[in-house]
């Protein structure tokens, strides 16, 4: 049995009586130091002010959370060190559902009532995991990729990563996938569905096969998770985003509707939907998104720049350049200034198209580096509406050329052509788009030629 | 609060809370005054069990259960099995002893087949004479849980289904791994010449 009298408990539960026996039981297996969260504010409080060794989260938090939830958000925010442990408690039999399908589990769940030898039981089998992977976790958080994928193959190989077989590929697979090789993390995913058909598998496929582009087949292994397990909530949202690379934005808006009705304080999933809903037109839902992130998101450093840039833009569409300018104000100078080029860029597009006196000046200051620079997709559409706008052509055709030859062709079209007709220049970006059809089908016979060659 | 099974699972998740205030208090007792309530416990924890059993019952018969299958170490489910199961069967000079030859994870429904693997020992230890045995092999693919005993065996065959067996037959059959199902196979063919439990997972 470990020794647990130098560990720091949290036990985190909005019922009081239940906090208590939580920390009765905490206290029966050694535990010198445990500290209470009654919700689940003061519990991210808490842990960002001092991590502890274990968390003792009870699954129902109140308040329309969980702690299913709460996981989610210290991972988004990084305040949760492989180290520590998560055991998440629930009465709910309902909660091995979420565990057995989605891609961010806990250390381990423990089901009401248990033992406090029950609960020695199995953080004493937690600890002997996390010495296991010590090693994979310094070379992780180095960010050492190559060298946490090296361990993980020698350790799979070992007589002693027999228990720990499918945890050292799915943490070979993400670490892969963070390495940006996802051929890799696509072979690592389809040996564990050798095995098994586990459904954070098969969506953790359908994420590699997204980031090759191979949408088509991305979003016929994501369809099928979504269809066996619909409480498996991100793997909607990857649906989405493959539906909104596939241009399918009226469909990536209704299943992201769906879930953010069940989930309607993940504000992750509310950004996904105000891009969805502004990819398909739906300025009012997009604007109504954006409004709740920025009101409600209340993680310090929570909401950043773009997320203003993406209310401002939701007001533009929903005709409101007012509130748009007001959005855009609030970003002070030197905030504007430590902004990367592509959110500058956008910024500047934005205020040009919501103020005009305010925002031409720095749009045109801008222009000499945003016509050499490819910035990001969302960026480059800001710059081709405001460049349609003030009739720069040269810009406005060049940010249209790298997007439709960009692998966001199809997310984008709709919503370019639109602009394009807007201005009365349909016939130009047809135009473009034949420059780049044609200029694709040169390269790919340069590529068979160059094969042929080889 | 949509359905009965909605209205279920709600009414045996707060009995269940309850049951835990009850069990901390209780440990918290032990631990303050040296006692060992044990007994105590294991009436609350088996209460709890057969909530829940109660539900997948109603699940299975509504043919609305679904396995939650993750990759599980057995010998940390034979532990378990363990723990809830030894003190009580000490009371009664009975001994468990188990034998796990299954070293690679495996995936199947932990809680349930816990449960399942409890409940055997339970009905085992209720017969037997001084032993029950809990082993883990594995065999062409397959993994066998077999819960032995000394007793006098079932004494019909194929033996009265309560509602843990029930329970435990239908589960069988819902794991299921490339095309090959689950199965239970209850017979008088014990090691220890008492009856015998086999739980065949894919």
């Amino acid at each position: 049995m470990g020794d647990y009298s130098k560990k720091r408990f949290l036990v985190i539960d909005d019922q009081p009586m239940a906090r208590e026996a939580l920390r009765s039981i905490a206290q029966t297996v050694g535990a010198f130091s445990v500290e209470f969260a009654s919700s689940y504010q003061d519990a991210i409080f808490r842990i960002r002010n001092n991590v502890p060794d274990i968390i003792l989260s009870d699954y129902m938090l109140g308040d329309g959370r969980s702690g299913q939830q709460l996981l989610e958000e210290l991972r988004r925010f990084n305040m949760l060190p492989d180290e520590t442990i998560f055991m998440m408690v629930t009465g709910e039999q309902a909660y091995e559902q979420v565990v057995s399908a989605v891609e961010l589990v806990p250390d381990d769940y423990i089901i009401k009532p248990f033992s406090p030898d029950k609960l020695v039981l199995r953080l004493d089998r937690i600890t002997a995991k996390k010495q296991f992977f010590a090693g994979f976790y310094r070379e992780k958080r180095k960010k050492d990729f190559a060298a946490a994928i090296a361990l993980l193959k020698k350790q799979n190989e070992s007589e002693a990563g027999r228990p720990y077989r499918y945890e050292i590929l799915r943490q070979q697979a993400e670490t892969q996938l963070a390495n940006g090789d996802p051929t890799s993390a696509e072979a690592t995913y389809r040996n564990i569905l050798e095995k098994y058909e586990f459904p954070w598998a098969r969506a953790g496929m359908a994420r590699t096969l997204h980031r090759q582009s191979r949408h088509i087949e991305a979003r016929q292994e994501i369809e099928r998770v979504v269809a066996s397990t619909p409480h498996f909530f991100d793997a909607a949202d990857l649906k989405a985003t493959i539906c909104m690379a596939q241009g399918e934005h009226a469909e990536a808006q209704r299943v992201l509707d769906e879930v953010a009705k069940r989930t309607p304080r993940n504000y992750l999933r509310k950004r996904l939907l105000a891009e969805a809903a502004t990819l398909n037109g739906d300025t009012e839902a997009a604007r109504t998104a954006m409004t709740d992130v920025i009101a409600n998101d209340t993680m310090p450093g929570a909401i950043a720049p773009e997320d203003r840039l993406a209310l401002a833009r939701s007001h533009i569409n929903s005709g409101d350049p007012i509130s748009a300018e007001k959005v855009l104000v609030t970003l002070r100078d030197g905030e504007v200034r430590s902004l990367n080029l592509a959110e500058q860029a956008s910024f500047a597009s934005l205020l040009a198209l919501a103020s005009p006196e305010r925002g031409i000046s720095k749009f045109t200051g801008l222009r000499p580096a945003m016509l050499s620079s490819q910035l990001t997709p969302i960026a480059q559409m800001d710059v081709v509406r405001a460049a349609l706008s003030v009739k720069d052509h040269e810009l406005a055709d060049l940010h249209a050329d790298y997007l439709m030859s960009s692998h966001d062709a199809k997310k984008v079209f709709g919503n370019i052509r639109a602009q394009y007709a807007l201005h009365g220049r349909e016939q130009d970006f047809r135009t473009i788009q034949k420059e780049v059809a044609l200029r694709r089908i040169h390269q790919e016979a340069a590529a068979h030629t160059a094969a042929i060659d080889f | 609060m949509n359905t009965l099974l909605d209205m279920l699972a709600s009414g045996i998740h707060d009995a269940k809370n309850q049951l835990f205030l009850a069990e901390s208090l209780i440990a918290a007792t032990e631990a303050e005054h040296g006692l060992s309530l044990g007994e105590a416990r294991y009436a609350i924890e088996a209460a709890s069990d057969r909530l829940s059993r109660t539900l997948a019952a109603y699940q299975v018969m509504r043919h609305s259960a679904t396995p939650a299958i993750t990759p599980v170490i057995l010998e940390d489910l034979c532990d378990e099995v363990m723990l809830a199961q030894k003190l009580h069967l000490a009371t009664r000079e009975i001994k468990l002893s188990i034998d796990c030859q299954v070293f690679d994870a495996w995936p199947l429904d932990r809680d349930l087949v816990t449960d399942m693997l409890n409940n055997a020992v339970q009905n085992a230890g209720r017969c037997a004479r001084s032993t029950v045995k809990l082993s883990v092999t594995s065999e062409d693919e397959w993994l066998y849980l077999v819960v032995e005993d000394d007793g006098p065996g079932f004494p019909t065959l194929p033996p009265a289904f309560g509602i843990g067996l029930l329970v435990a037959d239908r589960l069988a059959a819902l794991h299921v791994q490339h095309g090959r199902q689950g199965s239970l196979t209850l017979s008088n063919e014990s090691s220890l010449g008492g009856a015998r439990f086999e739980l065949r997972l894919p």
